[in-house]
């Protein structure tokens, strides 16, 4: 299994969890229906809190991982960040209707989240 | 003689010939030509200012005596140097600027990616955020990704969703970002009193013009303008925001998708044609004679 997969799918784990996860919770709820190493899923681990989307805590002498924001803000943010007009214009990226004023943005996507 | 007529080709072209080709009409009809013409003009014009400065200080000072040329020359070469080092930086700071910006966005929509809307389509390189808020757009670069939102996969039909997949992945196979970044390299280098959008805007839509021809030809003209008029009027602020940035460059991807298409072969040819000549013709006509007398003068 890619790693990209992997890292995907650890994310979900710890976006649908009402409560921060410990590695062998995460590890329990993956390799259900799958072969897979438990210091595989401490590595991905690892890397999506050294990535800065997962916030590692330290409670009972173990690690607990929550993801650093809520699947619905980090979907916003990389909206926004898909629409933002910058000093670079449109060289990074490229839009199939273009881009819309930051306000009209920010708007949008607050009715989008509403619906 | 040579930098007076190398000044007066460059000023036209950075100044005279843009506003002109930003307004005519034909480019709709061959645009990835056209963008092929925007180049030659903005490099051509370069060429120019490198010329003049390095062609003015040698004719003015050529029948000066030795010390006064060698100075001139020296200063001339000093000049073109940082011309030619402000493009240079300025590019790399482009790319370097859009690179990690787009490495980020990439790690982002795959970790939030919902496989689950995405797996009857069939694209690898394809991410699927959650939420209504139509979006359709790409990240270009060695992994590029195509992005779209549930909400686009809600308001348009499969050959639409097709017809917008053919026009991302065109961007991507064409390596169109790739053109936008050297256009926003030179935009930013050129001094700010100076500087025009004119070639960047317009050479922005040309390749989202040639994108839909790609498109149309792949999933039909009638899809690819359903999803342009529907993801436009779903997004229900764009238009009531002032000024709008998007609208006039809709209306003329519309327009030209409505008429029946045909490829004009001989109109591609003739902008072609013309690039090549505007990049070769300068250098040929004014820049090899005056190297061969300059060069028997050559100070140094």
């Amino acid at each position: 299994m890619a790693l990209g997969d992997l890292e995907r799918e650890v994310m979900t784990q710890l976006w649908d969890a009402p409560e921060p996860l410990t590695v062998r919770q995460v590890f329990e709820a993956l390799s259900r229906d799958r072969d897979l190493a438990y210091t595989t899923v401490m590595t991905v681990l690892d890397r999506l809190a050294k990535k800065g989307v997962v916030v590692q805590q330290k409670a009972d002498r173990a690690y607990r991982y929550t993801p650093a924001q809520t699947r619905e803000e980090m979907t916003a943010s990389v909206m926004l960040d898909a629409l933002r007009t910058t000093e670079d214009q449109d060289a990074a990226l490229a839009y199939f209707v273009g881009q819309l004023p930051p306000d009209a943005l920010a708007a949008a996507i607050e009715a989008a989240k509403k619906r | 003689m040579t930098a007076l007529l190398l000044g007066a080709l460059g000023l036209t072209l950075s100044l005279v010939v843009p506003g002109i080709l930003a307004h005519a009409d034909w480019p709709d009809r061959a645009p990835a030509a056209a963008v092929l013409l925007w180049q030659a003009i903005t490099l051509t014009g370069v060429l120019c200012a490198l010329g003049v400065v390095l062609a003015a200080p040698e004719e003015l000072t050529r029948t000066s005596g030795q010390p006064v040329a060698a100075a001139a020359l020296v200063a001339a070469l000093l000049i073109a140097a940082v011309i030619v080092l402000r493009l240079l930086w300025s590019l790399y700071g482009v790319t370097r600027r859009s690179r990690a910006r787009r490495a980020k966005h990439r790690m982002l929509v795959d970790l939030l990616d919902r496989v689950e809307h995405r797996e009857e389509l069939g694209v690898d390189n394809l991410r699927v955020l959650q939420g209504a808020l139509p979006l359709a757009y790409c990240v270009p670069g060695r992994e590029a990704r195509v992005v779209l939102s549930d909400g686009v996969l809600k308001v348009l039909n499969r050959p639409e969703v097709d017809a917008v997949l053919a026009h991302e992945q065109t961007h991507l196979r064409h390596r169109h970002e790739v053109v936008m970044e050297s256009f926003t390299a030179f935009y930013r280098a050129v001094p700010r009193p100076l500087r025009s959008r004119a070639p960047l805007d317009a050479v922005h839509l040309l390749l989202e013009m040639a994108a839909d021809d790609a498109a149309s030809r792949l999933a039909g003209p009638a899809p690819l303008r359903a999803a342009l008029e529907r993801l436009g009027d779903a997004v229900p602020l764009a238009e009531d925001a002032a000024p709008d940035p998007t609208g006039d460059a809709r209306r003329r991807r519309l327009a030209r998708l409505a008429t029946p298409h045909h490829r004009s072969v001989a109109l591609n040819a003739v902008v072609t044609a013309a690039a090549l000549g505007l990049l070769v013709l300068p250098t040929v006509i004014l820049v090899v004679p005056w190297l061969d007398v300059a060069l028997d003068t050559f100070p140094l």
